[in-house]
């Protein structure tokens, strides 16, 4: 029924549109381009022949019906209000070719002989630009001629040139070679030998060095985060390469003998030789001390603080020897980045004139606030008509409604226009001069993985306190992204449009899925400076617990019920499930 | 869907608001109090109509009646099934249940930025 245009879906027109076009063409289209009206600024697009225009409806003169079209053909104006009045449909009936409108108010195609919706890429385009040319406007006078909705393509999303896959099929040399060199690893085949008792491969404990369990709950997330647990395993840091390369170089620099990767490697080594007993990574947190001076101590340390200023040092380092500049959009500067660099953008939108000015920027996770649901107190009048109404609403979705914070709940609101206060008016290039506006978040480029951050320690050097914030959070096993990518983002602000916004072809190209899967979870309890970090991991269809150098299997209940402090949630097409022996269902319905 | 200017300035109850008066073009109303059509379309010449509009939009956004409305859409198209769906068979099923129930304390928003808008502007 419908057809696939950038790996969105888009209705086929009904006959009567197909009809028009075949006749008409987009000449009709294109003439109202000239009646489109963008007011106010940056908002949304009407129709009207001149600016100040009463549109009345041709047969009852009446100017305040709710819905009033306007046949793309002969330009007349009619009131559709059924069952009551249509002129618009009786003008249809009465005139064969005249059954395409256009809602005048909010510029979108109407059948009235089908009584519904249609949809015209050109026009589609039309509106689009016309919306577009307001918000991007300079005092200079350049004007976007190129049909794409806000903002250039950042420097690093360019079309890169793409190298087409070829299989490998290792030769029986190159086989002798792999076995002769490695170890192999636990054989997943034998499936039957893994009785429940015994713990999947790579889980080990983590002793506690005094206080650092911050380390500790970080580091058990990431041995078991699929692309840099690949990368290690695969030998694409080697310790040994490296460290003798850092030798030949007596540059005289101390920090040059400190590599956070190679301990890295050591560690992966160690944690997947098949050794249960505790490790002790020490090297890594004296390492790390090197590259953090000022969090060199045995105080307890934020976990988060500590996630960034490590994939930080791994960077610093492999960065430099690659001599790769820093593109932490691509990732191609480091195993860090490539795993957890994403893409965020910003649209700051000024409320005088509509102009809008768009950033990107890097990110290597996304901090979320743990704020109290806005507005609870107007839900009271809602709820009544809540009962009257007789239909589940989607719970999940409005979840202010049910006074549960939820992880969707937090992304929502990440991506929300937020109105900037009066003290924090933005410098508008159109205007010249400071003016209100209004921001909005969206994600350009999606990690491989993505680290969510609740912000639950709150420092305030205002009232000179901190404090934490324990207030609970529904996370889900499974995660579309979908509704928070720019092209997501930007299509809700120009309405119904057939439009391929801001990422969209990208995607589709690249054919990268915007579902996630949970894999780890890292959680806090107790207090702001006397607590403790435990990790929850999800390998295998089952739920491990981490906490220093005990592990133990534990229900997924319990991690339900945790307070979530750090989520790591991996792109689904490169969530490997391992052995599925257990009859556990993958499909989880709670989300 | 229902939109703002469905609200009479009578002494009416504010639920249930009559439908407005035909369209006359008796040259002795204009001595007698505004009606419906000259508000209206006072209103959409100053650009207040459009003002308003975003208002009630932003209100209606913070207390979750939009969402509501989704949800109701998303339900009804689940039942009848996508395609057999059309955009009026949406605006008849949640429109009395939408006019229901906007929040008494948005109407009465609107209801007083009008009043003001036609006191300033009063001949």
């Amino acid at each position: 029924m419908s057809s696939k245009i950038s790996g969105r879906v888009s209705p086929q027109p009904c006959p009567h549109l197909l009809d028009f076009c075949s006749r008409n063409g987009s000449k009709p289209f294109r003439a109202l381009q000239d009646c489109i009206r963008v007011k106010p600024p940056g908002g949304r697009a009407a129709i009207r022949r001149e600016p100040f225009e009463v549109p009345r409806c041709g047969t009852c003169d009446e100017s305040s019906r709710p819905r009033l079209y306007a046949c793309v053909a002969c330009a007349a104006v009619f009131c559709h209000a059924p069952p009551i009045h249509s002129h618009a449909s009786a003008h249809a009936l009465s005139v064969p070719g005249h059954e395409i409108a256009v809602d005048v108010d909010r510029a979108e195609l109407f059948c009235c002989a089908c009584r519904d919706q249609v949809y015209d890429r050109d026009f589609d385009a039309a509106v689009v630009l016309a919306q577009t040319i307001t918000s991007t406007t300079s005092t200079s006078g350049s004007t976007v001629t190129q049909c794409k909705a806000t903002g250039s393509q950042p420097d690093n999303l360019r079309k890169r040139r793409r190298v087409d896959y070829s299989l490998w099929d290792p030769n029986s040399r190159e086989n002798a070679i792999i076995e002769n060199h490695s170890i192999p690893l636990h054989d997943a085949t034998n499936g039957s030998l893994i009785s429940s008792t015994e713990l999947p491969w790579g889980l080990r404990g983590l002793n506690n060095l005094g206080n650092t369990c911050f380390m500790n709950s970080v580091l058990q997330a990431l041995l078991h985060t699929p692309p840099l647990r690949n990368y290690f395993l695969s030998d694409r840091h080697n310790r040994y390469y490296c460290q003798q390369k850092n030798g030949a170089t007596r540059n005289g620099s101390k920090n040059s003998r400190f590599c956070l990767a190679c301990d890295m490697d050591a560690m992966f080594s160690a944690v997947f030789s098949g050794d249960r007993t505790p490790y002790s990574p020490a090297k890594f947190l004296h390492s790390w001390w090197q590259h953090a001076a000022n969090l060199a101590s045995y105080e307890q340390q934020d976990a988060h603080e500590f996630f960034i200023s490590m994939l930080d040092g791994i960077h610093e380092k492999v960065a430099k020897e690659k001599r790769k500049t820093h593109s932490p959009g691509t990732g191609d500067c480091c195993i860090a980045h490539r795993v957890f660099s994403g893409i965020l953008r910003s649209d700051v939108m000024c409320m005088a004139c509509g102009f809008t000015s768009t950033t990107y920027d890097p990110c290597l996770d996304i901090s979320l606030d743990l704020e109290p649901s806005q507005g609870v107190s107007g839900k009271s009048s809602l709820a009544k008509s809540n009962n009257s109404c007789n239909v589940e609403a989607d719970c999940t979705g409005s979840s202010q409604n049910c006074g549960i914070s939820t992880l969707k709940g937090c992304l929502e609101r990440f991506t929300r226009a937020e109105k900037l206060g009066s003290d924090q008016k933005f410098f508008c290039q159109k205007c010249q001069v400071r003016q209100e506006s209004l921001k909005q978040m969206s994600i350009r480029k999606l990690p491989l993985v993505s680290c969510f951050h609740i912000k639950r320690f709150e420092h305030s050097s205002i009232r000179r306190m901190s404090r934490k914030v324990d207030r609970y959070l529904q996370f889900p096993f499974s995660l579309d992204m979908a509704p928070y990518l720019s092209s997501s983002i930007l299509r809700s602000r120009f309405g119904n449009r057939i439009f391929p916004f801001d990422g969209d072809e990208q995607d589709a190209c690249n054919e990268v899925s915007s579902e996630f899967e949970l894999f780890a979870v890292v959680t806090h309890t107790g207090k702001l400076d006397a607590g403790h970090y435990v990790t929850y991991l999800r390998l295998s269809n089952h739920w491990y617990k981490c906490d220093d150098a005990w592990i133990t299997r534990v229900n997924e209940s319990i991690v339900l019920a945790a307070q979530g402090y750090m989520m790591f949630y991996v792109q689904k097409m490169l969530y490997y499930k391992a052995s599925e022996k257990q009859a556990a269902s993958w499909c989880d319905v709670r989300k | 869907m229902s939109h703002s200017h469905k609200l009479v300035i009578k002494r009416s109850s504010m639920s249930r608001p009559p439908p407005p008066p035909p369209p006359t073009t008796n040259k002795d109303q204009q001595h007698q109090n505004p009606s419906f059509q000259e508000i209206n379309i006072k209103l959409i010449q100053s650009g207040e109509k459009e003002r308003l509009k975003e208002l009630l939009r932003e209100r209606l956004l913070e207390c979750g009646w939009i969402d509501e409305m989704k949800a109701l859409c998303r339900a009804f198209t689940r039942k009848k099934g996508r395609n057999n769906v059309t955009v009026d068979d949406l605006v008849h099923v949640i429109s009395p249940k939408g006019r229901a129930s906007v929040p008494n304390s948005v109407k009465a928003e609107l209801l007083q930025r009008i009043r003001a808008f036609l006191a300033s502007t009063a001949d």
